[in-house]
């Protein structure tokens, strides 16, 4: 480490020191937990409706966008240098392997053997145990066994530097958004996207190919719904036996998979096709998309005014003197748990808004058929079902795993593997020879006593 | 097999894995109430009988959880319910791996059974032991993998945070003795040892935790890192423990300083796991998050 005491001397031993990084790390956290209490990415006008309180203190420190502030980056750019420095000053001395802490054994032998001697038994010790030398001049040998744990210490830190460019990378070069595809309406990149794109790349302009839906398809798996107390008394008497779990009458239809058959155009012609699903995206010159979800619209009629509604939102019928939610609107395939498959008949499931705000089921509506409501007539005319994808272009991302899971190799082998140094002393003193032996370990798996016993058993024959 | 038929057979099933981990549950409290009661005592059989009664228990947890995956089919740990129920099982495992040293000290065995019957209770009062079918997010090659690795870190936290608690205890009782708690003064700095080699155990694992947890985000949303409470609160546990390492080497905090940093650390787990919330509803904040749990 310098020594110097002026500013820049003083500063260089600061960004060096562990201290620095602990308090760093905890002013993160700080950051970290405002950052859960306050929720991220909402605009303040509507945290003022939701009830929220402290509007002083959120509006002038950025509470509702803590990892976006000046404040956030200026702690990781402090802490990055620090990370950076400290990296680059221990691998000045990581070579020399200054060494300075205390072993975890040390033991002294005597023997009737001369040094020479004494140094052959060493190395014949050190063959069977697959030790190798490291340094030796007259009167210390050292040896060691493993990957030197201050390498991996020193790499996986290295790593860690690494994955903050990876960050950075996205943070500046990343391009994303979100596109609504309906079947057979090829979109270009740039037209359908959402406005939340950053990073100056994207002025560049759109991609030169655009994405079609060809099919949306969705599958289910048939369930029932629980028969299973609600307070914590009846779950405990069901336990002592009071009653058994069962299933009710009451359908559940749980997503299986969802799937959009898409094709890529590029040059007027088809580049690519794929069926993607969540977890199988679809990857085209550096761009990715996303399976992140779908809608659905369908179409009505009564006293013959027709008119389109959206799942799962509520709709007040002019026709009616009630609001009706269409929740669940189920098409595609159906997988039932006694292993049949069926291919639903569109429906949606109808309930109806009361006057204390709660849900009254009304019945399911089946896709060509009527169902009455309120005295009316309510017909199910058709629907229309579009795919949502996000997609991405991120430049950081490889970088981030190769190094992610690098530092994560390398940390593992540094604290779950095993490393021996072992440095002997040889020594004439009243006519004996004597031998000190500090045995220095790091890892999980290192046992410096197992060593310890080992050079003993070896050296057993002559010593005494 | 008919429709109603299987599920039936589920039904009766379900029933029996749930009254079944009722009695684990119970057990463990037991397990917890005894080894404490021998510390009291100070017999022999006060540390041998919880540490074979946590044993038993486990046989028979290691029973529930397997017909856990006969009855879904797939790892047994997609809901708040099954997670518990693994939680408990990997901290217990975990802790009598590492007690076959320590097995004359009662205390961690106390504070490892309540955590794990806590853990049973809450899953059973509290949440619904309902099979659901794999939600697609959830349907990825690193699902279990993220979860059985992220998983066993916290099992590794968990014993860890016992130890530091138990060596912190033992440490005060023995300013005017020489032993307590079954340690000896000698014993008290490797006993304690073992409190940071379970970190240094448990760290690289939580690491490959949140790592995965973004690649998997990253395959199934298309984005690496949202900053939302769960995501955050594990990185909050990663950063403590990073500190608790680090602490280690600086000299004046390698004491008191880093067994603070152990024991806030297990609190951040618990909070990443269960109640990523409980401070904005504490502080009467709106929680408008996406994937607030
Ligand atoms: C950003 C995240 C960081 C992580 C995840 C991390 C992780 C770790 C871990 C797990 C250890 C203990 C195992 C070992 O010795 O290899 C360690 C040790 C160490 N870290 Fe870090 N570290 C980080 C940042 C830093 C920074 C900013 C510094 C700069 C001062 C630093 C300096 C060190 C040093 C010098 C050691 C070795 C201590 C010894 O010799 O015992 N680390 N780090």
């Amino acid at each position: 480490m310098r020594k110097t005491d002026n500013i820049r001397g003083r500063l260089y031993r600061w960004f060096t020191s562990l201290r620095t990084s602990v308090y760093l790390f905890a002013l993160l956290t700080v950051f970290y937990i405002v950052g859960t209490i306050f929720p991220q990415g909402v605009d303040t006008e509507s945290y003022r409706q939701a009830g929220g309180r402290f509007i002083g203190a959120v509006e002038l420190l950025g509470l509702l966008d803590i990892f976006h502030t000046p404040l956030f980056y200026l702690v990781a750019i402090l802490l990055l240098v620090n990370l950076t420095v400290c990296t680059w000053e221990r691998f000045q001395g990581v070579r020399r392997r200054a060494w300075r802490e205390s072993p975890d054994v040390e033991r002294t032998y005597s023997f009737a053997l001369s040094c020479q001697e004494t140094e052959e038994v060493l190395e014949e010790f050190m063959k069977k145990n697959r030790f190798r030398p490291v340094s030796r001049d007259e009167a210390t040998i050292t040896v060691e066994k493993g990957i030197y744990y201050r390498y991996l210490t020193l790499l996986y830190h290295a790593g860690i530097v690494v994955c903050f460019v990876g960050f950075f990378l996205t943070g500046f070069f990343v391009k994303e958004g979100l596109l609504v595809l309906k079947p057979g309406e090829p979109v270009a990149i740039e037209s359908r996207m959402m406005p939340e794109i950053r990073g100056w790349l994207a002025k560049e302009g759109p991609p030169p190919f655009s994405i079609q839906l060809d099919e949306f398809r969705t599958e289910y798996i048939l369930s029932r719904k629980l028969n299973y107390p609600e307070d914590g008394l009846s779950r405990l008497a069901m336990a002592l036996g009071w009653q058994d779990i069962t299933y009710t009458d009451e359908e559940r239809y749980y997503p299986k998979d969802w799937f959009s058959s898409l094709r890529i155009l590029d040059g007027g012609t088809t580049a690519v096709e794929k069926t993607i699903q969540v977890n199988d995206p679809l990857r085209y010159r550096g761009y990715t998309f996303y399976q992140v979800g779908f809608e659905e619209r369908l179409k009505l009629k009564m006293d013959d005014k027709v008119f389109t509604v959206t799942t799962n939102k509520k709709k007040k019928i002019d026709e009616l003197d009630r609001t009706i939610i269409f929740t669940g609107f189920r098409r595609g395939t159906l997988f039932r748990p006694d292993g049949t498959v069926e291919e639903l008949h569109p429906f949606v499931t109808i309930k109806e808004l009361t006057e204390d705000g709660k849900k009254r089921p009304v019945g399911r509506l089946h896709l060509g058929e009527s169902i009455e409501i309120g005295g009316k007539s309510l017909y199910f005319e058709g629907f229309e079902e579009t795919s949502i994808l996000s997609y991405r272009y991120d430049p950081g991302v490889w970088l981030l795993w190769y190094a992610g899971f690098s530092v994560f190799g390398l940390m593992a082998l540094r604290c779950l593997g095993r490393w021996y140094m072992l440095r002997f002393r040889i020594e004439k003193k009243e006519g004996r020879t004597l031998l000190t032996v500090r045995i220095h370990s790091r890892g999980l798996m290192a046992d410096a006593q197992r060593v310890s016993g080992l050079l003993s058993a070896h050296l057993e024959r002559f010593t005494g | 097999m008919s429709v109603e038929e299987v599920l039936s057979r589920g039904a009766h099933l379900l029933t029996v894995e749930v009254r079944l981990l009722w009695l684990v549950g119970t057990l463990y409290m037991v397990a917890s109430v005894v080894s404490l009661s021998g510390l009291l005592t100070g017999e022999k059989a006060g540390y041998r009988a919880p540490h074979a009664l946590v044993g038993l228990t486990l046989v028979l947890h290691t029973g529930v959880i397997l017909l856990r995956i006969f009855e879904t089919g797939r790892a047994p740990f997609q809901t708040l319910y099954e997670s518990l129920s693994w939680f408990s099982f990997t901290s217990t495992i975990t802790y009598l791996f590492v007690a076959r040293r320590w097995h004359r000290v009662a205390l961690p065995c106390f504070f490892v059974t309540l955590i794990a019957s806590c853990a049973i209770f809450y899953a059973l009062l509290g949440r619904s032991p309902e099979a659901k079918p794999l939600s697609p997010p959830l349907q990825s090659w690193w699902f279990e993998w993220h979860v059985v690795v992220a998983f066993s870190s916290y099992a590794v936290f968990v014993v860890s945070s016992a130890f530091e608690a138990t060596y912190l205890i033992a440490r005060r009782l023995m300013r005017n003795r020489d032993h307590a708690l079954g340690l000896t003064v000698e014993e008290l700095r490797p006993f304690r040892g073992m409190a940071t080699k379970l970190v240094i155990f448990g760290f690289p694992m939580l690491t490959f935790g949140i790592f995965s947890g973004a690649a998997w985000a990253n395959e199934a949303w298309g984005r690496y890192w949202g900053w939302d409470p769960k995501e955050t609160w594990s990185l909050i546990t990663w950063t403590v423990f990073a500190m608790y390492l680090h602490a280690q080497s600086v000299p004046r905090w390698r004491d008191n300083v880093a067994s603070t940093l152990n024991l806030l650390g297990f609190l951040c787990m618990i909070m990443t796991f269960l109640g990523v919330n409980w401070l904005s509803k504490l502080l009467g904040i709106p929680s408008l998050h996406v994937y607030a749990v």
